[in-house]
């Protein structure tokens, strides 16, 4: 099975957040590198905790995702979810207009 | 029921609903609601009762169908089997204002804190709110909005036609 | 413009109110995610990919410079600092946080502007013609029909938990510039042998899986009767409607599996019963609505001026820009500006909160301090001078504004896509760029000359794709984004759902196969005049097919 990790949205931001467990203490970071990954029975625990964290109102929609193992942590295993933790893949427009002003 | 409004206020509900179910000889006496099935068929037998009667439209039944009956109804009961399903509104419209029902409507389901507001300008009257509401609570939600633009069960003018 | 009556920003205020307690409920847990989605979506706030969305009402479209600043402001204060205006003629943010959304509502409430019925089943923001009373080409004014459809429409407490959403367009004119037919319901304003003013009425238009071109169920509303009949067909719709199935659920669906001839037999019956209800419009209601409609005082202007005719001779960027972004105007020595939102860095339909305020300044110095937005995602300034055309186009060049390139190749429609939206399946934003990057050459877009590129990313068709002239669909196939080529649709008054031309394209191979589509029309149009459509609906798709799987 693959490895997963526990994402959702912030209530009250809106924001991407992924579930950290440590010792059974759950948190939620915006950064999936320092997600809890898990598989079968550890995915058990983080999904407990998830559902937690979302009748806590943390969190909105928790669901689990599939991820890699690389040398620079955990990646999301599809586009939509690799958009999701990285941001939009495009330059926002405050940046883009500086970027053709100063090209100019 | 604990959690019902009539006209704004939290009351003891008297109704009693009927299935249709029932041997007709073991009916509570008082006032009973019965199905629109119930009501076609057994109409005549219905009438002989001492106390007042009511019908449960399910949200798909056309009102037009009991709008004869009417000034022997002393209730109607619509229904929202989920918030999204507002049939149920334009049912209560037209037996207010189409065919001039006078009793109450009754709204039942998942009747819920944020549709009171557009319930009673359909002139709906009753709720039966869904369990977890609070009922005093609720009652605000009569006023939260004071302002409206469109005729109704409450307007028979859009605003721009209301003398102010 | 409409100006609000103290009755209007009361009741602003309530709805803010009210939000902010659905807020603060949701916010303590009293109200679940479930039932607090149904409230935050009739306040057009969404849960995006990365963050809440929120949708601000543009009502058909018209914007004055105060609201203008104000929506800068917003996009400053709350945002990051742009905001994106949508093919609905309504703006979008990206990024506010749950506990700021009231602040933003009672923000734009001070300039009479709200989220209200933005998104949710029901009746959506009513869209229209930019050109609205300023066009050579109109029948009559729309926007005081718009703006009692938008009274009519606002918490009307039957229609507020419809089937599905339900988008009204309104257009005045003899060309569509609203898009009417792709609409649940569009009403087009023409007038009888009589002379008398009414309505063409449209219904059961739409996009999504399931496009379809709207139906004319009565071929002349009088204009008396424009709220009773609407009033009709959403109580049809509210009864009849499915509810069973979300994708079958809009009335387009009802219109198509109830009959075309029923469903008008439907809506004639229910409109007998309350056609001189209290919604019957009378002579005077209409002379109330119009009086915020009145022309302004235009000067008497010749239509020519020494200083623009000589700088569109000694100043080519002048001469293009002039040839593609302006419109004639009804009134002598006036013109329509088309504001260009589609540039090579800037996603279609984004602007930045500097621009927003730029622009408000703009509409004030030259435009009677008005700016209205396009189905198409650019902005129009209405009412300029001719003799002011020079000046204004400097300030816009400086402000990346003035690409000149309105109906034309690179002026793309663009849904978010999977950039920013949770339901999409591929990109949109990165493809639109690489293609206007493609073809960013003025004496290319301008030989291509009138043609159309919409882009959308899942099957939704927020982009508009199936009517456009080369419309572009993203879907996901196997974890890979591919892009779906249609050809030959159009949201005018010609209005047509392309077709697929064949399998899917991959993101680096898109912008060849648009190349390809545009070398087939070159080569094959009949002379310069001949648009891309024209040529299209002549050869059909095989030579089209050919070039780009032969
Ligand atoms: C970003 C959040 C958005 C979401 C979640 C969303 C969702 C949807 C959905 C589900 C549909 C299909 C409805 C149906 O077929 O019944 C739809 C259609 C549409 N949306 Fe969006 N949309 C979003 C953004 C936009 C934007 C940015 C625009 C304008 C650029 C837009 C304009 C439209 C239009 C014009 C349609 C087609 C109308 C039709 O179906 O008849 N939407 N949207
Ligand atoms: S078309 Fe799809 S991807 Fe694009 S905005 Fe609509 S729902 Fe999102």
């Amino acid at each position: 099975m693959a490895l997963q990790v526990y994402t959702a949205s912030l209530l009250k931001e809106g924001l991407v957040a992924y579930l950290t467990l440590e010792n059974g203490n759950p948190s939620w970071t915006p950064d999936i590198r320092l997600a809890t990954a898990g598989t079968d029975s550890e995915l058990e625990a983080l999904k407990l905790a998830a559902e937690q964290s979302e009748l806590e109102n943390h969190v909105v929609a928790p669901y689990a995702i599939d991820v890699l193992e690389t040398e620079a942590g955990y990646i999301a295993s599809t586009k939509r979810e690799q958009i999701r933790a990285s941001g939009p893949t495009i330059r926002l427009p405050q940046d883009a207009v500086r970027a053709s002003r100063k090209a100019a | 029921m604990d959690s019902y409004i009539k006209d704004r206020k939290a009351e003891g509900d008297e109704w009693m609903p009927f299935t249709g179910l029932e041997e007709s000889s073991s009916l509570p006496t008082g006032d009973i609601y019965v199905p629109l099935e119930e009501w076609l068929k057994s109409r005549e037998s219905l009438l002989e009762r001492n106390g007042r009667l009511g019908v449960a439209l399910s949200n798909t039944d056309d009102p037009a169908l009991i709008k004869d009956d009417l000034d022997r109804l002393d209730l109607v009961v619509l229904e929202f089997p989920k918030m999204a399903d507002g049939r149920a509104f334009s049912q209560a419209r037209l037996l207010r204002e189409r065919y001039g029902f006078k009793g109450e409507i009754r709204a039942t389901g998942d009747v819920l804190y944020d549709q009171l507001f557009y319930m009673q300008r359909c002139g709906i009257n009753g709720f039966e709110l869904r369990n977890d509401q609070d009922v005093s609570n609720s009652l605000k939600a009569f006023d939260e909005m004071t302002v409206t633009y469109q005729p109704a069960s409450d307007e028979e003018f859009p605003i721009w036609r209301r003398e102010d | 413009m409409y100006q609000y009556s103290e009755q209007d920003h009361q009741l602003l205020l309530e709805r803010v109110a009210q939000f902010r307690g659905q807020v603060e409920r949701r916010l303590k847990g009293d109200l679940s995610e479930e039932e607090f989605k149904h409230q935050r979506l009739r306040n057009g706030l969404y849960l995006q990919l990365h963050a809440y969305m929120l949708r601000v009402a543009i009502p058909y479209g018209l914007l004055s410079s105060d609201q203008m600043r104000t929506l800068a402001h917003i996009a400053r204060k709350y945002d990051k600092g742009y905001g994106h205006f949508s093919t609905r003629q309504n703006i979008q943010y990206n990024w506010p946080k749950l506990e700021d959304v009231p602040d933003i509502l009672d923000d734009l409430a001070k300039v009479e502007m709200h989220a209200i019925q933005t998104s949710g089943n029901c009746i959506r923001n009513t869209t229209s013609d930019p050109l609205a009373g300023v066009a050579r080409d109109e029948v009559e004014d729309p926007r005081p029909y718009c703006e009692l459809i938008r009274q009519w429409s606002t918490f009307h407490p039957e229609f507020n938990f419809l089937p599905r959403k339900f988008k009204i367009a309104v257009s005045g004119a003899i060309h569509d510039r609203a898009a009417v037919a792709v609409h649940d319901i569009g009403l087009r304003l023409i007038k009888n042998d009589g002379g008398e003013t009414g309505f063409e009425v449209l219904v059961g238009g739409g996009l999504g899986r399931t496009p379809m071109i709207g139906k004319t169920i009565r071929s002349f509303l009088p204009k008396q009767d424009m709220l009773t009949y609407l009033e009709a067909i959403l109580r049809v719709y509210n009864q009849l409607g499915r509810r069973d199935n979300l994708y079958k659920a809009r009335i387009k669906i009802l219109v198509h599996e109830t009959g075309e001839e029923k469903f008008r037999e439907l809506v004639e019956a229910e409109w007998e019963k309350i056609k001189t209800s209290g919604l019957f419009i009378r002579d005077e209601d209409f002379a109330w609505i119009k009086g915020f409609f009145k022309d302004p005082e235009y000067e008497n202007l010749l239509d020519q001026d020494g200083n623009y005719e000589n700088l569109l001779l000694s100043n080519l960027d002048f001469a293009r820009w002039a040839d593609k972004n302006i419109e004639l105007h009804k009134q002598s020595g006036y013109r329509i500006v088309y504001l260009s939102l589609k540039t090579a860095h800037q996603p279609p339909g984004d602007v930045t909160a500097d621009q927003m305020d730029a622009i408000a300044d703009l509409a004030d110095k030259y435009s009677l301090g008005q700016i209205r937005t396009t189905h198409r995602q650019n902005l129009v300034l209405s009412d300029v001078k001719l003799k002011d055309l020079p000046a204004l186009w400097e300030e816009l060049a400086a402000l990346d504004l003035a690409t000149p390139n309105y109906n034309h190749v690179t002026d793309i429609i663009s849904c978010p896509g999977l950039d920013y939206c949770a339901l999409a399946t591929a990109r949109s934003i990165p493809i639109s760029q690489a293609i206007t990057a493609r073809f960013d050459d003025y004496d290319y877009v301008n030989d291509l000359g009138d043609v159309s590129i919409n882009i959308s990313g899942c099957i939704n068709a927020c982009g508009h794709h199936h009517v456009a002239n080369i419309g572009i669909l993203g879907v996901n196939k196997k974890g890979t984004e591919v892009y779906q080529l249609t050809l030959g649709g159009s949201a005018r008054e010609d209005a047509a759902i392309g077709k697929i031309i064949g399998p899917a394209f991959e993101a680096d191979e898109i912008v060849d196969a648009i190349d390809k589509v545009l070398s087939v029309y070159l080569e094959n149009r009949e002379d310069p005049e001949e648009t891309f459509l024209t040529t299209y609906r002549r050869v059909g798709q095989p030579l089209f097919k050919e070039r780009l799987y032969g």
